[in-house]
């Protein structure tokens, strides 16, 4: 059906002591790719990405990422070979300042190695300019370079999710996982997010799979999209095709959240 | 005792140094990487006991003696840290105080091996005398002719004085080396490990991996403290590595800040000065304590500090508010 | 834009529940869910030997070896569950790894110490007084001490009640002297019940566990209190939300861990026969252990559980399981207890699994 997925989820159950979060789901996202992952709340979406990321081993089924299975390898070796995620409510480093949060980031760092700073200063002193002048281009993309020398924690929840989604575009990835990169964000820092977010696509072929419960913007960027519910995927599609299907619809209008229909229902 | 008693604060100064050696290790375990290691007592007894059981019971020469001694350590740390590095951080602190309480409550209880309640001069049996200094002596003896050949410094030249400088020298190569690497992009992950492990893996950084390094290197230092200690004092007892002494090395890390790793010498010197000063406050109505219940009202400082310090100052007297560690 | 406040309150929960569950099964599958049933097996398993042993291999003699080793069992268990239910409680509630509750048992030790041997008292006024004085200097604490430092983060906090031990400790120590001292009890008179024979102290320690501890079990069952405490310790927002005066609670709390400590460390002094300001720092990681083994915020499992360690310490040392341990390493048991728990099942035998 596609050309050699990015990511296959085959037959990927996951429970917890009695609850079933996700059950036998499989899908395939194409590389290059937006797709987007929606359903209703509880149906499976967060945990689905917590186990590509490696936070959590499925119980049963694979996962591959470019042909490698990494179903339960730690989130670390997934976040070197290229699939890196954000999450929900923003995990930044409060304590360090957003330059720090930036350059930490950075891939190939040798200076994180042992001893480093003692038997290769040099060397690492040169990949830490390198680091630092990505890091400062990328602020300057997302527009935080002003802030670069605060204290992450001073950020509001927008700039932190502007913050989080540099600190992705440090490690040059080639899929990333976004969870709700819109929820709570103000429409204009949204509209901001939505343009990166096909910039990157757009510029460097990243495929991106995001969770969002806003379905304007959803529909609009997304290619694909995979539907969940109650832990099984119900529908996939292109947008339009989703918005129609009936199942989709009764899965949403079941826990009265919104349902996909398309402009009709916009909300202010 | 008069408080310009140049012998007494040398000794002071050896063990503020050994302290910031200790302290040092506990840094990067807590202060670095956020585990806290209640139990860190437990790697100075373990290296101290290791020694000198193998140079008492087994005539093992002192070099030898004293890298298995680290060696120990750094297994016990391994034994009891793989398993308890992804717990809370309150279950570790119980865990590592357990650690810590058992490895002295071993070397109380096993009279054969660790010569018991009286310590390293038991292990022989009671009809001998054990030791295990004579090489660290023989070691010091030409330092201490050297110091006494110079002119100006042979007014202090003393056994202790010559433990100063290899103490201190060795305190400061290590301060050096760790302030090099804490400012590096190891100390970077570190500091990010130890505020959210999550998005640390989430961009790549192998938390396991590092944890387990700052848990070896922890027990080295702590190691190494109980070492020193061990060839400064010369003989050693279950006594010497109560919990307290981990409490100790908490108070210092408070002290001096936890922000900072040049704090630490001052924290020990803080301490040093603190504890070892309060038996020349010699006015009303400190007088009417006698001189064996001065050493309670020293452990009431030291417990008043760590409430008041928490309470008022969490980040100590030179750390920096916003990367605080003990909110 | 759609409004998310209309599901806000659900994806809370949600998420919550979501952070739990992602924090549970990010430990290694060794730990995971070794399910309580099959520790419970386990248990039954090793208790039903037991028994077998017993009743093929114990003659005449032996049987009164046992029964002594079974009443000092429960003495020491006894006093670890009673010191357990409140330490657990106040973690529970709290949020407190109390590291000053050891020392909690030396006050109650001196306490009774004062109103028995100095005030002239019988036992069980002197006791009473211990637990009185406990319970106060537990809500002394807490209003003092732990409530303004709130919001601190565990490791502060912990810190601070180690700050608090060393107080409590030297200023006994300074107050009433680092010699040892006894109850008024005669110290040299057996007490001869069936097969035991028993000192008076540890006659007086077994008569307040077999009261007090099903006491205690029927106060956390049966009144409202009790439930309440329970139910704060499982979920406290959970239970705040239910309407439950948590603050109110965690007075209550204190009072409670505080008065059973001072019974408790009363029991111990007795059970020692003497005792010095330094006698609560053995107990404190036994009833850790206790805690852990119950499950971090459960108090019928510290209950259990300190029973069920207290029992084993002391039967380990018979000579009937392969000429038993010696009772100096009694203490290694219990670590080895905890850290085999750690590894293989923190939560405990009725713990909620929260442990990351």
């Amino acid at each position: 059906m596609m050309a050699e997925p990015i990511l296959s989820i085959a037959g990927v159950s996951k429970r917890f002591g009695g609850v079933v979060a996700v059950n036998e789901a499989s899908f395939d996202v194409a590389p290059g790719s937006i797709t987007g992952l929606i359903g209703p709340n509880g149906a499976g979406k967060t945990t689905m990405f917590n186990l590509i990321s490696g936070f959590l081993r499925p119980e049963r089924g694979v996962i591959h990422f470019d042909g490698w299975r990494c179903d339960g390898r730690p989130p670390h070796a997934l976040a070197s070979v290229g699939l890196v995620r954000t999450f929900q409510i923003p995990r930044v480093l409060t304590r360090m300042t957003v330059l720090e949060n930036m350059m930490l980031a950075g891939m190939d760092q040798p200076g994180e190695q042992l001893g480093a700073a003692l038997y290769q200063p040099r060397h690492l002193a040169r990949r830490e300019r390198e680091i630092r002048d990505q890091a400062r281009e990328l602020l300057e993309v997302i527009r935080l370079s002003r802030l670069a020398n605060d204290y992450a924690g001073t950020l509001s929840g927008g700039q932190r999710k502007l913050l989080e989604f540099g600190r992705i575009l440090m490690t040059e990835p080639r899929m990333i996982l976004l969870d709700e990169p819109m929820a709570g964000v103000a429409p204009a820092l949204a509209l901001q997010l939505l343009d990166h977010i096909i910039a990157l696509r757009a510029i460097r072929g990243t495929t991106i799979l995001v969770i969002e419960h806003d379905m304007e913007a959803v529909m609009a960027i997304s290619d694909r999209i995979i539907v969940m519910d109650e832990g099984s995927v119900i529908a996939e599609g292109l947008p339009e095709e989703i918005q129609r299907n009936e199942r989709v619809i009764e899965a949403y209008l079941g826990t009265h959240a919104q349902a996909p229909v398309p402009a009709a229902t916009a909300e202010p | 005792m008069e408080i310009f008693n140049l012998p007494f604060w040398i000794f002071v100064a050896v063990i503020a140094g050994i302290y910031t050696i200790f302290a040092l290790g506990l840094y990067l375990q807590y202060a670095l990487a956020g585990l806290p290691n209640f139990g860190h007592v437990a790697f100075a007894a373990l290296a101290a006991y290791t020694m000198a059981i193998l140079i008492i019971h087994l005539n093992v020469p002192m070099p030898v003696a004293a890298i298995a001694g680290l060696l120990v350590a750094v297994l016990f740390s391994l034994v009891l840290g793989i398993p308890s590095l992804r717990l809370r951080a309150d279950y570790l602190a119980i865990a590592t105080v357990a650690g810590g309480e058992i490895v002295r409550y071993l070397a109380l209880n096993m009279q054969g091996l660790t010569g018991g309640p009286i310590g390293s001069i038991g292990m022989l049996g009671p009809s001998q005398l054990a030791q295990y200094n004579q090489s660290w002596d023989a070691l010091l003896r030409p330092i201490v002719a050297a110091l006494e050949r110079n002119p100006v410094l042979a007014p202090a030249a003393s056994r202790d004085f010559a433990m100063l400088l290899i103490v201190w020298v060795t305190a400061l190569i290590l301060l050096v080396v760790f302030w090099l690497m804490v400012r590096s992009p190891w100390g970077r992950m570190m500091r990010a490990i130890r505020e959210d492990e999550d998005a640390a893996a989430a961009v790549g950084k192998n938390v396991f991996r590092a944890k387990l390094q700052v848990l070896i290197l922890g027990a080295l230092l702590g190691g190494l403290a109980g070492l020193f200690l061990a060839w400064q004092i010369g003989i050693i007892t279950p006594d010497d590595y109560q919990p307290t002494f981990t409490f100790y090395a908490y108070l210092i890390l408070i002290l001096g800040g936890t922000t900072r790793i040049w704090a630490i010498p001052v924290g020990a010197l803080l301490f040093g000065l603190l504890y070892s000063g309060t038996r020349f406050l010699n006015f009303y109505p400190l007088s009417l304590f006698d001189s064996g219940d001065r050493a309670y009202l020293r452990l009431i400082l030291v417990g008043l500090l760590l409430i008041l310090l928490m309470a008022i100052r969490p980040q100590g007297l030179l750390g920096n508010r916003r990367e605080l560690l003990l909110r | 834009m759609p409004s998310h406040g209309q599901h806000g309150a659900f994806t809370l929960l949600a998420d919550d529940l979501r952070e739990v569950q992602v924090r549970i099964a990010a430990l290694p599958s060794s730990s995971r869910l070794t399910s309580k049933w099959t520790v419970a097996g386990a248990l039954a398993a090793l208790t039903i030997a037991f028994v077998l042993i017993l009743a093929l291999f114990t003659p005449q003699a032996d049987a009164a070896r046992l029964a002594q080793l079974l009443v000092n069992g429960v003495i020491t268990g006894s006093i670890l569950a009673l010191a357990a239910v409140g330490a657990t409680l106040i973690f529970g509630i709290q949020r407190i790894a109390n590291f000053a509750h050891g020392d909690f048992l030396t006050i109650g030790a001196y306490a009774a110490f004062f109103v028995n041997v100095v005030l002239g008292q019988n036992l069980l006024v002197a006791a009473l007084g211990a637990t009185g004085a406990v319970a106060l200097f537990g809500v002394a604490a807490h209003f003092g001490l732990f409530r303004p430092l709130r919001g601190r983060g565990t490791v502060a906090i912990a810190l601070v009640s180690v700050g608090l031990g060393l107080l409590i400790r030297n200023v006994i120590f300074i107050m009433a002297g680092s010699q040892i001292r006894q109850f008024n009890v005669n110290q040299s008179e057996v007490i001869t019940v069936g097969v035991l024979r028993l000192s008076p102290g540890q006659a007086v320690a077994v008569a307040v566990a077999l009261v007090v501890a099903p006491l205690v079990a029927l106060f956390l069952a049966r009144t409202r209190l009790g439930k309440q405490m329970r139910a704060v310790a499982d979920n406290r927002d959970l239970a705040s939300v239910s309407g439950i005066d948590v603050e109110r609670i965690g007075v209550s709390v204190w009072i409670l861990a505080g008065g059973l400590a001072g019974l408790a460390g009363v029991m111990l002094g007795l059970s020692q026969g003497v005792f010095d300001p330094n006698m609560g720092l053995g107990p404190l990681f036994l009833i850790f252990t206790a805690v852990v083994l119950g499950g971090i915020g459960s108090a019928y499992g510290a209950l259990v559980a300190g029973l069920a360690l207290g029992l084993a310490m002391e039967l380990s040392t018979w000579d009937a399981l392969f000429g038993g341990l010696d009772s100096k390493y009694k203490p290694v048991l219990a670590f080895v207890v905890l850290i085999l728990l750690l590894l293989y099942r923190p939560q405990g035998l009725f713990g909620q699994v929260r442990v990351l």
